[in-house]
């Protein structure tokens, strides 16, 4: 009884302190799900490579395309007879370099559409596009 | 902490380009601080808000810091690698003897920021609650931590965590945490610079990466049986050794 005569009233707070919670567990389980679907890929990839080859020489470099233009290449290469091994490497650099990327995503969503919260809505879309941007480099 | 720093000596070593080995340990930080971050941000010691203030400042910081390195001499880079090595020694070393106090008047900017947050400590059994100060001057210096970020290829944990300890207040768990947060944006900011610049190799990356997530993960199990305080000795002479070895290594001594 004393300890709720001070602390706001219930609804208010649990309306305030709810949102935030969820934002947690939304960066929190997009950042968990992307590493280990990533590192499962690659590590798919190598093994699947060493037992065709029985070494663990993958070299290779991307150059002359953005990083959405990798994506394009690997979408054609699992529709075409591509190197498997090769490809399923590739898609776990990129879900890799996706799972920051989608977190900012969803924190600009969270705090545009959830929390109603403008300020760190375009906090997290500078962010978002600053990014994007460099991501479209070559 | 520690997993850049170490890495790309030895990469180097190994007989590998300076700038290639940035480029993979770039994206191992990555896997390495969102694998952290994951674990840290549902456990809700992580504070979302400053991490995302601060990272406004990382990231174009990052991008600045990998287009110098693409334009940059190897040797310059090696010495400059040793120099943020023992950088790193003397943060550390500050924040060991440092205590930092809980602050209490927040100016009106960090205010107008929201950058306040509460966690619960486990050790003490108590809901710490906290305020964040000084936002003004610790977005700039983030900046800085996010250039040498994107410049070598590494976290510079080291250097966050200081700034959010001494500059901006925030308890030292809060530091830890939500400057792994960070760094994985931060990383990923400086790999598209490097992607653009026909660094970045997957075949190169795949197996270092699996390497280094899987010792960051026993790592952490195995480093809560010895002491926290053998930890640090053991890293803090490595940083030396590696220090003087690149910058002896950039001025062609050996």
């Amino acid at each position: 009884m004393t300890s709720s005569a001070s602390s706001p009233p219930p609804g208010q707070a649990a309306a305030r302190r709810a949102p935030a919670a969820d934002m947690e567990s939304l960066v929190g389980t997009i950042l968990m799900v992307g590493v280990i679907t990533s590192m499962t890929l690659i590590l798919l990839g190598v093994i699947w490579h060493f037992a065709v080859n029985g070494n663990l020489t993958l070299d290779y470099t991307i150059t002359g395309v953005n990083f959405f233009g990798f994506i394009v290449q690997i979408v054609q290469g699992l529709f075409s007879g591509a190197y498997r091994p090769r490809l399923l490497v590739r898609l776990g650099v990129v879900v890799l370099l996706l799972t920051p990327y989608l977190r900012v995503f969803a924190s600009v969503g969270y705090f545009a559409f959830v929390e109603h919260n403008l300020k760190y809505s375009l906090f997290t879309l500078f962010v978002f596009s600053v990014l994007t941007y460099s991501l479209f480099l070559r | 902490m520690g997993g850049g720093v170490v890495l790309i000596p030895a990469l180097t070593l190994l007989g590998l380009d300076i700038k290639h080995a940035i480029a993979v340990s770039i994206i191992s930080v990555i896997a390495t601080s969102s694998g952290a971050a994951s674990a840290y941000v549902r456990d809700r010691i992580t504070n979302l808000k400053v991490g995302m203030f601060l990272e406004m400042f990382t990231i174009v910081g990052a991008i600045v810091g990998a287009t110098i390195t693409l334009a940059s001499q190897n040797h310059f880079l090696f010495i400059l690698f040793g120099i943020v090595l023992l950088g790193s020694w003397v943060a550390l070393f500050i924040r060991q003897r440092s205590t930092v106090r809980q602050e209490v008047h927040q100016d009106r900017f960090s205010r107008w920021l929201q950058l306040e947050g509460s966690y619960y400590d486990q050790a003490a059994q108590k809901t710490i609650h906290y305020k964040g100060v000084r936002a003004y001057l610790g977005g700039p210096l983030m900046f800085g931590a996010g250039l040498i970020a994107g410049l070598l290829g590494i976290g510079a944990g080291a250097l966050k965590v200081l700034i959010h300890d001494l500059v901006m207040g925030l308890p030292p768990k809060v530091s830890t945490t939500t400057s792994n947060l960070i760094i994985g944006v931060t990383a990923l900011a400086g790999t598209s610079v490097y992607l653009a610049g026909g660094l970045i190799n997957p075949g190169l990356a795949a197996p270092v990466v699996l390497g280094v997530v899987t010792g960051a993960f026993l790592g952490t199990r195995f480093l809560v049986r010895i002491s926290n305080q053998v930890v640090r000795t053991i890293f803090l002479y490595v940083l030396i050794v590696l220090g003087v070895e690149m910058i002896l290594r950039g001025l062609g001594v050996i």
